[in-house]
């Protein structure tokens, strides 16, 4: 790796590692939203105010079906990348997991159908207890998804012997203390982008110009900012104990620019919120650097993540493979369906936004009752 | 030669293949019902605009909930259970379809995202939406629906028909394989049916309906059943494109698959004759009651077929290439000669309860050649298999495997690694006794060497129908 990622390796490899990535970053973008959202709707539950006047619980018990949705959508196009670049030790962990990573397929549909039950008037009318168990159980769903995820990642790192011994004694976990910095580094890493989708939905949903967005940026700053703080600081404890080529690989050619990416990304979103408060508005110009600031230490984020991968894996041996599927047809036509299906899936979002199309009709029930459907 | 291990996992008493099995039929249960259900949406919101059905956009409305909470959470995630549960059952077979095919996969998975993108834009904002965009989302989300089918139905039949992709190498030769278009077109008339079936289901459930509306609306669905009439040409097209020994299983070949293709068509013409005496014909009105039992009928005719395209691949996974135990038909020649565990670098789970080094050697050839459709004592459990046979039956049998059963591979490892397996076979048939005396007799393994040299590893059902017959 003597070049920035993915300069560094033979074109078949760089390129499916650069559609990794990219698609990974998206789909941590919405996974955010529902591993945060999940969190603070337990505290909603819990607070049990009788009213939500920044809208924070409401958007989020409508919207994170749909972003659970999206996630699981999304998550669909970098599983398939992972085989391609890292084929064997992918399936040898989802093998050696077992029973506990197949888990989590049940855990995500009770998840989904939890979200649900929380947007029905059941959940609305029961108490405040039903609340807590409903939105508590959907976060530990998640929850252990996210952690799942990890082991498995982790476990796929080690060597063969690893992975015998693991086998034989019927293992179907995972434990190494590295668990802990890396999961603190992706949770509290989902508020940041939380709080810009939140941002961005209270702006886009407000009912009138006059809504007062003073208190809920304040909220929105500080929730962002703690997240960052510790995402940063669990980050940096986990490049502390993972072994020195991984500390090469991130801190070296490949992976600097992409660190400075990441810092540059925080910095945006750090001073952004900041701004943000002083305005007292949830002004686009400055929505739009905070996103782009956490779209870019999003991407940033993956990059490293993958840059730790390779450096425990002999990535040489995989070239081979990365060569032969990158000769097999059907790339013009993924291509081409990929710009008319995004093409057209703007064209569904531009027509049901578009003001003309949403008169309502007089038998139209209220927006409550239909997501309460 | 480079052949892969993976760790194999134990499922006990349960057939792997029920395993995937089971879920197979439920995620395309499913998914048959989020596709069949696009296009009949499409058809009532087209006889809602035409004034044929005005009380159709309710009926839609309401029918969309249950598809989004049950299509949207449990098909999404049953597909995203399928791949992981392939990979727990044989790696390297999703490992050769994502290779082969990932653009494709890619591609598949755009339409995806377009379904699910157009589905909740209908869901949230279709009753605020005039005729024209509703029509628009709804056509916009059957149409990702069904390509979504279309993708996925190439990449699995390429599985049974490889065509000339084995010889070009093309991913098109492959995905536009000789059952490519029988399996598209039977799977979207189930479809309809499937989501007809539901669409009659869910009315008897919507609250405000009279019965005349109910019924009204339930004669209009019942118009998505017609296209069953076909089933039985497309199921001759489907029959004559797949070989010939895949055909003979299921005509008596394998009394399993000759009695899950016979519930499938008795399930469908069931269906079938209702549809059309009862609701084309006599305009008979349909409860709750029957439509579920009607539904149950589907499940299981979608049961039966999935067995069956399971089963007619034996003794291959992907056709000409790879066994179903993962091993290709390259590898099984030169691990006669190196053994089929000789580089696995997994040691057993249970070795201390095994008695002898030969013993452990058996457990492993069972795990590695077996154990991906047979269990020791459970479902196909080689004790209930073998039990009256003697040792050298035994013998005889696993080392001409393909010819005890053409559906079989054949046996993939050294003559001292059969013989281990006998002796485990024995081992487990004899209730696993504390002590078992090892059987290294020279004769024995000579004749092992003889049988498996004479049949040699062509592949049983190139020994019963010829090379020629195997294809098409």
């Amino acid at each position: 790796m003597n070049a920035p990622f993915p300069f560094g390796f033979p074109w078949p490899t760089a390129f499916y590692l650069t559609l990794y990535v990219v698609t990974f970053a998206i789909h941590v973008a919405f996974m955010h939203y529902v591993i945060a959202g999940s969190s603070y709707l337990v505290t909603v539950a819990v607070r049990n105010r009788p009213v939500d006047p920044d809208r924070r619980g409401t958007l989020l018990r409508d919207w994170m079906p749909l972003m659970l949705s999206a996630a699981i959508t999304a998550g669909v196009a970098p599983l398939l990348f992972v085989q391609i670049l890292y084929q064997k030790p992918y399936y040898t962990a989802n093998l050696l997991l077992f029973n506990r990573w197949m888990a989590i397929l049940p855990a995500l549909i009770v998840g989904f159908y939890l979200l649900y039950l929380l947007k029905s008037p059941l959940a609305t009318r029961r108490g405040m207890w039903l609340r807590v168990v409903i939105t508590a159980g959907a976060f530990g769903c998640f929850f252990f998804t996210g952690w799942s995820w990890t082991e498995n990642h982790l476990l796929s790192l080690q060597s063969n012997e690893v992975w015998a011994q693991h086998y034989a004694e019927g293992r179907t976990r995972f434990w190494t203390i590295t668990l802990i910095p890396r999961l603190i580094t992706w949770f509290a890493a989902a508020f940041p982008t939380l709080a810009i989708w939140l941002a961005w939905q209270i702006r886009l949903t407000a009912d009138d110009d006059t809504e007062n967005h003073a208190t809920v940026i304040g909220r929105l700053a500080l929730t962002a900012w703690i997240g960052m703080a510790i995402s940063v600081i669990a980050g940096i404890v986990l490049l502390v104990m993972d072994p020195p080529e991984v500390r090469q690989a991130v801190l070296g050619i490949a992976g600097i620019p992409w660190m400075l990416l990441g810092i540059a990304g925080v910095a945006a979103q750090a001073i952004g919120w900041w701004q943000l408060r002083g305005v007292g508005r949830l002004s686009r110009s400055r929505l739009t650097i905070i996103s782009a600031g956490c779209s870019a230490s999003i991407l940033a984020g993956a990059v490293l993540r993958e840059l730790m991968r390779i450096s425990r894996l002999d990535i040489a041996a995989f070239y081979p493979k990365h060569a032969a599927a990158a000769e097999v047809g059907g790339l013009v036509v993924f291509l081409f369906f990929f710009a008319v299906n995004a093409v057209i899936i703007g064209y569904c979002i531009w027509l049901v936004r578009s003001a003309d199309q949403l008169a309502p009709t007089d038998d139209a029930p209220a927006q409550d009752e239909v997501h309460s459907a | 030669m480079d052949v892969p291990y993976f760790p194999i996992n134990d499922f006990g008493p349960i057939m792997k293949g029920l395993v995937i099995g089971g879920l197979g039929i439920f995620h395309v249960f499913l998914a048959q019902f989020a596709i069949g259900g696009g296009l009949l949406m499409c058809h009532l919101q087209r006889l809602a605009q035409a004034g044929r059905l005005p009380l159709a956009r309710r009926f839609i409305d309401d029918f969309f909930q249950y598809l989004v909470l049950i299509s949207f959470v449990m098909g999404a995630l049953t597909g995203v259970g399928m791949w992981f549960t392939t990979i727990q059952i044989s790696p390297r077979t999703i490992g050769v379809m994502v290779e082969e095919f990932h653009w494709l996969w890619a591609t598949e998975w755009t339409f995806f995202c377009l379904e699910i993108a157009s589905g909740y834009c209908f869901y949230r904002y279709g009753r605020r939406l005039n005729d024209r965009a509703r029509l628009t989302l709804l056509a916009t989300y059957s149409a990702a629906a069904w390509f979504s089918l279309f993708w996925i139905n190439g990449i699995l039949s390429w599985q049974l028909t490889p065509g000339s992709f084995m010889e070009t190498g093309r991913v098109w030769d492959g995905f536009f394989n000789p059952s490519f278009f029988p399996s598209l077109i039977f799977r979207t008339i189930t479809s309809m049916t499937i989501a007809s079936l539901a669409a009659c289901l869910v009315v008897n459930f919507v609250p405000d309906f009279t019965r005349e509306e109910r019924a009204e609306i339930i004669h209009k669905c019942a118009a998505f059943l017609a296209p069953m009439a076909a089933m039985p040409l497309l199921g001759i097209w489907y029959f004559l494109s797949i070989p010939a020994d895949s055909r003979s299983w299921i005509l008596g070949g394998s009394v399993a698959m000759t009695l899950f293709f016979s519930l499938g068509v008795a399930c469908s013409m069931l269906i079938g004759a209702y549809a059309l005496f009862g609701l084309l014909r006599n305009q008979l009105y349909i409860n709750g009651a029957t439509c579920l039992l009607l539904l149950a009928l589907a499940f299981l005719a979608t049961a039966g077929g999935e067995f069956v395209r399971e089963g007619a691949r034996k003794p291959y996974t992907i056709r000409e290439y790879l066994y179903s135990n993962s091993l290709t038909e390259d590898e099984v020649e030169w691990l006669r000669k190196h053994g089929s565990v000789t580089n696995d670098p997994y040691p057993l789970q249970n070795r201390d309860e095994l008695p002898t080094d030969q013993i452990r050697l058996g457990a492993k050839v069972f795990r590695k050649q077996c154990s991906i459709c047979h269990t020791i004592d459970g479902a196909n459990g080689l004790t209930h298999l073998t039990a009256t046979w003697t040792t050298s039956q035994l013998r005889m049998n696993v080392s001409q495997l393909q010819r005890t059963k053409p559906f079989m591979p054949p046996f993939a490892g050294t003559p001292e690694e059969l013989e281990a397996l006998i002796q485990w076979i024995q081992w487990n048939n004899s209730d696993r006794p504390d002590d078992w005396p090892p059987s290294h007799d020279p004769d024995v393994l000579r004749d092992i060497r003889k049988w498996m040299d004479e049949v040699g590893t062509t592949p049983g059902i190139h020994l019963v129908h010829g090379s020629e017959t195997s294809q098409p």
